[in-house]
């Protein structure tokens, strides 16, 4: 009983960590040939740092300061997100959802974007933590 | 005089602000928009250097811009004139209204342009080049005297390719209050940023926080007379700094091409962006903390 108590109440404390305004767009999807590109800075995980602050200058309005998403954009934490390829999250940072509020980052060099991509990442360790605790 | 000038400009200078990852340009448009719910305000100035006989100015403009949707963007602006030796006039206010065609990122992004000018003839700004030049030498009281309500439209194509932005823009103004015709007019940009890459610490000057490039623009006559013959043309390097994470310094010298264009204008610009606006005005009203 104590167990069914304590798993209720971790997934009350997830969701409400959560944010539960967001609702995925099924037909946000990036092209296959887009999502099989790989990130040109995979092997320079030290170029995240840059990528924090490209976040933090473009992203942390509406995503939250860990991803956690504010409003109504995504948790960058959750699996549905940090489950998709490097290129996929390129091309939504690339191409935004102007229809659901996500604008297009076009504007930021490509390399940046791949910066925010590795960075975008680190998301993936909170929601992991967050999961064992 | 020179102090009721200053004080004119002092003024305008209040409400400055300006914007982030944007292209330098002061008269291309290119296809990106303000993000939904964010308000940019900025101030941005015109100075026209003169020909022998004609006198210096300045025109301030301050600019409201407010992204509705993800794919419309709107903007007010307010605009004066100020020339040392006569005097300093409220030349107008203009809206503007932006509209993302397609939903994702092409080769080519074309955005519509509609905007109605309630101005009069001292208006000085120059945010876009159209018809024919006319350099007035009348006193600022006889030309705000003169009202004029005008439309404008804007056909915006612009690309992104390898960290280069290259934007187009045709114009087609027409004034309400007198049968000039239709004016015809053109502006085109092309911009990178500085750096590839961002490094990792904060830092003011680094290369990534520079984006420069050129700007071409000017006047096509009109229905009365399509063409360059007496068209003013300038030929414009821009570089934009982001001082901060909200907001960003421009300039602009700008160099006439033909001889009824003036010979220089200064530009300057500070952009600052107020993130979330639309929301933190939403819990104002619904008195939510």
């Amino acid at each position: 009983m104590t167990r069914i108590i304590f798993v209720c109440m971790l997934a009350v404390a997830l969701i409400s960590a959560q944010n539960t305004h967001y609702q995925p767009d099924a037909n946000w999807r990036a092209p296959d040939e887009a999502a099989a590109k790989e990130n040109p800075l995979a092997e320079k995980p030290e170029l995240a740092a840059g990528g924090k602050k490209l976040f933090k200058r473009n992203c942390v309005e509406c995503h939250g300061d860990s991803g956690q998403g504010l409003k109504k954009a995504a948790d960058l934490q959750l699996p549905i997100v940090q489950n998709q390829s490097d290129g996929a999250l390129f091309w939504k940072i690339t191409n935004g959802n102007p229809d659901r509020g996500m604008p297009s980052f076009s504007g930021i060099p490509e390399l940046q974007r791949w910066q925010l991509v590795l960075y975008l990442r680190k998301f993936k360790q909170i929601d992991t933590e967050k999961t064992q605790n | 005089m020179k102090s009721r000038i200053l004080v004119f400009i002092f003024l305008f200078g209040i409400t400055v602000i300006l914007h982030a990852q944007e292209a330098p340009y002061f008269v291309t448009y290119d296809h990106h928009l303000e993000e939904p719910g964010n308000l940019e305000i900025a101030t941005w100035t015109t100075i026209g250097i003169p020909r022998s006989g004609q006198n210096l100015f300045v025109a301030p403009f301050a600019e409201f811009e407010y992204g509705i949707t993800g794919r419309w963007t709107t903007e007010l602006y307010l605009e004066g004139q100020g020339t040392p030796g006569d005097s300093a006039v409220f030349t107008g206010w203009r809206l503007e209204n932006r509209f993302r065609l397609l939903k994702r990122e092409h080769w080519i992004n074309p955005i519509l342009y509609f905007e109605y000018e309630g101005i009069n003839e001292a208006t000085k700004i120059l945010k876009e080049v159209v018809g024919n030049a006319e350099i007035s030498s009348e006193r600022n009281a006889d030309l705000a005297a003169v009202h004029a309500h005008e439309i404008e439209a804007k056909l915006i194509l612009s690309s992104n390719f390898h960290d280069w932005n290259l934007s187009e823009n045709f114009i087609v103004e027409k004034n309400l209050s007198q049968a000039e015709g239709f004016e015809f007019g053109y502006a085109l940009g092309v911009s990178r940023p500085l750096s590839k890459i961002a490094s990792g610490n904060e830092c003011h000057f680094c290369l990534e926080n520079f984006n420069a490039g050129v700007e071409l623009y000017g006047g096509l006559g009109s229905t009365n007379g399509f063409g360059f013959h007496q068209t003013a043309h300038y030929l414009a390097p821009v570089i934009s700094w982001q001082v901060s994470d909200n907001s960003s310094f421009h300039f602009s010298p700008s160099f006439g091409l033909t001889n009824v264009s003036y010979p220089a204008l200064l530009r300057f610009g500070y952009v600052y962006e107020i993130r979330g606006f639309g929301q933190k005005l939403a819990r104002v009203f619904e008195g939510k903390p």
